[in-house]
């Protein structure tokens, strides 16, 4: 009975379970308000990663590329910014942040997109748009390092370093989400209302879910503007939920403000929703109310009606964000479940330090592995050909085809999940989250009996 | 001249000439944009990259090989799952695809070995596939690592597998167009004639540029089954790597998507003196013409005769019942290429729209050319289109209904326009008798959806009909019909079924024997 943290052995992978960098930088990008991310590349690193964002949200985002071409590839394409933050500035009058996102192509060639922005900032935008409010911010995002996790957590941090600004204390609070979904977002901001704390919410993704409006509003954007990054310097404190996505900024602010910092645990189950609370009330000296011993309750009371009767000791594979999936696996074992397989799909050195991963390794009482830098064969093979038995699958849509293939009831959870409608919608963090996944998966299971009529008369009258 | 400049895009006066307005009487000498230029940078085109074009449109769709990129982990990821051509052994190259996983060492150190550990590994994960592709990209074209010598390195130390090599980084062209072309001239250099065939028929085509979106090809192949021909290939869409090395037997190529795939098809006549017929499997009208076009070729005509007159009498009626219904819906046919002038004039004769505008993203001017050529006076040509302009034109054209990919699909439907995927299909296949009255069924679906007719009210301002608990689409379409119309009993909506392909993979082709040609000696 061992937990066995190992890294994928092969060179290769046989479907990715993550994308690269950039990708992550590019939903940092979509977050902010009058902001229009220009990636410095080929046109598909946008094209594609505009095509996930659609698929999953069922959205339009907007991102443009710098369309390098083989003379930009050969000669250096720093000409291609120039032009192309020209050309958003002129056609985009609402727009003021312009991330620059590099990727594997400008890396490799050495554009110096420091330099371009120095020129930019001297030149273009001093004697073209004067008096117009435009940032630039150069972020590195080679594909070659990390994944989109990374990428997340470097453009959040560069961005909330280019703009944080220490005035006058604001007295509110920064919460730090990571990669999440707008219904996440909304359960965040309920637990912060309840407990009366105002706060940054970094990102706020919440209108990615936007309305079809009799006015027609063409595109789906967030709204963290930037006042709000601004003000990140004059918090009470921070709590990062995702280490892996937010950490870094999180740490940023730690170091050039000394602002109380928390990072972690991701809010997933109650048990981390517990320690949320208990932070907040930390941080900020407010009580933990009635109206959430209520909603815990609400929520222990559903758990209860499954745990014991119908996750005890299920097998479950969990794959994605490695925030989520260890935040699910802690839920996971508190609902009797065994996680057998996590997949994390990056090599981040970080997760061997991780103690929630140590606290897996020296306390699960059933075989168990954690593969990272993992692909999606990681778990094929050992479904295929190694006699891995396994009752439930929790992760995004790319890995659909092993649940179909061999039959194993799966839960879509994380991103992207374009194979099933409005999970973005759903939250899978605090007390709202925990009901959501526990009765989702039940209804997996459930399903999943009366397709294979295994037991499925004892539903009759649960 | 008839440019029309976007008031969004005054500010980048170089995008005239990608857009016209075909005038009255106005010929193409003076109504053709601009094409296949490089792209304007922050414009938000909808183009993407020559590795897309390469791997994503034309290479995967080989139904029986290991897709490998030689690179960092987001091109593959990105051409998982963001594709509708089928194959029919259980979508092998839609569920498995595979990345050398390119990192910071191998950028700086060079990726070579790793590459051949990487082709290893992927053919002994999966004993029974022996081909791979390998695609180059940005990274792996960058630091210069020798695909090809790798390639042919583990040929000679593998003898039962074969590797073909595709050089074609994202950067390589304006747009995918770039990787259409680089993958045809690699494919017949490399592999063309390195496999011997079994030819089973007197009548051999290869069908090139059909990529059996929701299963067009399985489609059409059985309209030249039905004919006694052999389809020797498919380039690519459920095309067998073996068979595509084998094109060179082949009698004639048939040509569908000229866009992506004309190039093999001039190398292959150049080469083998094999000819290119074009042909079009979108509506009955031109699919009947391709069908006997094909037929004539072989001196069969009867037998395409008897298919088309077949199918026509099964499926002209339900066609009609929509062509009825959708008469005068005004269209943007805002596809990727072909389709611009595949379906501008036929959607037109055949089911009764108005195509307003059309675009191409990666288009070339000669896409252009046909399409305007073939599409009603007034309408907006746009190549190279971009977020802004796509809005505007919908703004000024107020056009029914949309047909073009996901992401301004979902522009659209915040405006209040319904969507067709262009690309990927709806509830295809679109091609074939039955596929394009399931294509009209899905126009009539969006246009007369009545979830669409309740987005264009504003309960906060107009008046809201309260006499009604419900509205069908029929309610919504008949009413203004003329009553022949409406209870004709001649008409009537599709009768076919959800999955329409089922039962295709059983039929059997009894071999036909040659015909004498008309007028030969017996």
């Amino acid at each position: 009975m061992t937990c066995e943290l190992m890294e994928r052995s092969r060179a290769g992978i046989i479907n990715p379970i993550f994308t690269c960098q950039p990708a992550g930088a590019q939903f940092v990008s979509i977050g902010i308000t009058d902001c229009i991310g220009i990636v410095h590349g080929g046109q598909g690193c946008v094209m594609f990663v505009r095509l996930v964002f659609s698929q999953h949200f069922k959205e339009s985002f907007e991102l443009a590329s710098s369309s390098v071409h083989e003379d930009g590839a050969v000669f250096g394409a720093c000409g291609r910014v120039e032009q192309a933050v020209d050309v958003l500035l002129m056609r985009y009058p609402h727009v003021k942040v312009v991330p620059i996102i590099s990727t594997c192509s400008t890396e490799v060639i050495g554009d110096d997109i420091e330099g371009v922005v120095t020129k930019l900032k001297g030149g273009l935008l001093k004697e073209k748009y004067p008096g117009r409010e435009v940032h630039l911010i150069p972020i590195h995002t080679p594909s070659f390092v990390g994944s989109m996790v990374t990428g997340y957590d470097v453009a959040m941090r560069d961005i909330v370093a280019y703009f944080a600004k220490k005035t006058e204390p604001s007295g509110k609070l920064n919460v730090m989400t990571g990669w999440v979904n707008p219904g996440d977002v909304t359960a965040i901001k309920h637990l912060l209302t309840e407990m009366d704390i105002e706060a940054t919410v970094l990102f706020e993704i919440e209108a990615f879910d936007s309305p079809l409006m009799p006015s027609g509003n063409h595109v789906s954007h967030g709204e963290t503007t930037i006042a709000d990054l601004e003000g990140t310097a004059n918090a009470v404190g921070t709590i990062a939920l995702s280490p892996y996505e937010g950490g870094k900024a999180a740490k940023y602010l730690e170091k050039e403000f000394d602002l109380p910092t928390i990072i972690g645990p991701t809010p997933i189950g109650i048990r981390n929703t517990d320690t949320f609370l208990a932070n907040l009330r930390k941080l900020t000296g407010k009580p933990i109310p009635e109206s959430l011993v209520r909603e815990r309750g609400i929520a222990l009371d559903a758990l209860t009606d499954l745990a014991h009767m119908f996750f005890a000791d299920k097998k479950v594979a969990i794959y994605g964000n490695p925030d989520l999936v260890i935040g699910l696996a802690e839920f996971c074992i508190d609902l009797e479940m065994h996680p057998t397989v996590l997949l994390l799909g990056d090599d981040n050195p970080n997760y061997v330090k991780d103690p929630r991963i140590k606290a897996l390794q020296e306390n699960v009482d059933w075989d168990m592995e954690i593969v990272t830098n993992a692909d999606f064969w990681e778990l094929e093979d050992r479904i295929k050909n190694r006699g891995l038995k396994l009752d439930l699958i929790l992760g995004h849509s790319k890995g659909r085809f092993i649940s179909i293939d061999y039959d194993i009831p799966m839960l879509r959870v994380g991103f992207p999940t374009y194979d099933r409608a409005g999970m973005y919608r759903h939250p899978v963090v605090g007390y709202a989250g925990a009901i959501w996944l526990a009765e989702q998966m039940a209804n997996v299971l459930f399903t999943d009996m009366e397709h294979k009529r295994v037991r499925e008369w004892s539903l009759n009258m649960w | 001249m008839p440019y029309h400049l976007f008031k969004c895009s005054e500010c980048i006066p170089e995008r005239k000439e990608h857009a016209v307005i075909k005038g009255p009487g106005e010929t193409l000498a003076d109504a053709l944009p601009l094409g296949y230029l490089n792209t304007i940078p922050g414009t938000i085109s909808e183009r993407g990259c020559a590795y897309c074009g390469a791997k994503h449109v034309i290479g995967t769709p080989m139904k029986d090989v290991i897709h490998l990129s030689h690179g960092p982990v987001g091109c593959t990821y990105d051409t998982l799952q963001t594709k509708r051509y089928i194959s029919d052994n259980d979508n092998f190259q839609i569920k498995y695809t595979f990345a050398t996983d390119m990192k910071e060492k191998h950028i700086v150190f060079g990726a070579e070995k790793m590459l051949k550990q990487n082709i290893v590994e992927a053919f002994k994960a999966f004993p029974h596939i022996k081909a791979m592709t390998i695609y180059q990209t940005c990274a792996s074209a960058l630091i210069g690592d020798d695909i090809n010598a790798i390639a042919a390195e583990v040929m000679e130390e593998m003898p039962g597998v074969d590797i073909f090599v595709c050089n074609s980084p994202g950067f390589g062209g304006p747009s995918q167009s770039g990787g259409h072309h680089k993958i045809n001239i690699a494919w017949i250099n490399q592999k063309v004639g390195t496999f011997e065939p079994e030819i089973k028929s007197d009548y051999v085509i290869n069908y090139v540029g059909e990529y059996n979106i929701q299963g067009d090809q399985v489609v059409m192949d059985d309209y030249f089954k039905r004919m006694g021909i052999q389809v020797l290939s498919t380039f690519t869409g459920n095309g067998s790597y073996n068979d595509l090395r084998g094109m060179h037997r082949a009698h004639l190529n048939v040509l569908e998507c000229a866009r992506s795939a004309e190039y093999i098809c001039n190398e292959l006549r150049k080469r083998y003196g094999t000819p290119r017929l074009d042909i079009d499997g979108f509506g009955f009208g031109p699919l009947g013409a391709s069908l006997r076009k094909v037929a004539l070729f072989f001196g069969i005509e009867d037998r395409a005769k008897k298919i088309i007159e077949e199918e026509t009498a099964r499926w002209k009626p339900e066609l009609d019942w929509y062509a009825a219904r959708l008469k005068g819906k005004k269209v943007c046919l805002w596809p990727g290429g072909s389709k611009l002038w595949h379906w501008a004039h036929v959607i037109h004769d055949e089911m009764q729209v108005d195509v307003v505008s059309v675009y191409t993203k990666f288009g070339h001017q000669g896409d252009m050319e046909k399409g305007i050529s073939r599409c009603e006076e007034g309408a907006l040509a746009i190549d190279d289109p971009n977020e802004l302009e796509g809005l505007e034109a919908m703004d000024m054209l107020e056009p029914d209904i949309i047909f073009t990919g996901k992401r301004p699909g979902e522009v659209a439907k915040k405006i209040r326009v319904p969507y067709l995927n262009a690309h990927a299909y709806h509830n295809g296949p679109w091609k074939g008798f039955e596929g394009w009255v399931r294509f009209a069924r899905d126009i009539y679906n969006a246009v007369y959806s009545p979830i669409h007719e309740l987005s264009k009210l504003d309960i906060s301002k107009d008046e809201i009909p309260t006499d009604k608990g419900f509205v069908t689409r029929r309610m919504l379409s008949d009413a203004n019909l003329p009553e022949e119309v409406r209870d004709s009993t001649e008409m009537r909506p599709y009768s076919g079924n959800f999955d329409c392909l089922a039962g295709y993979e059983d039929r059997e082709y009894p071999y036909m024997k040659t015909q004498p040609a008309p007028g030969a000696a017996a």
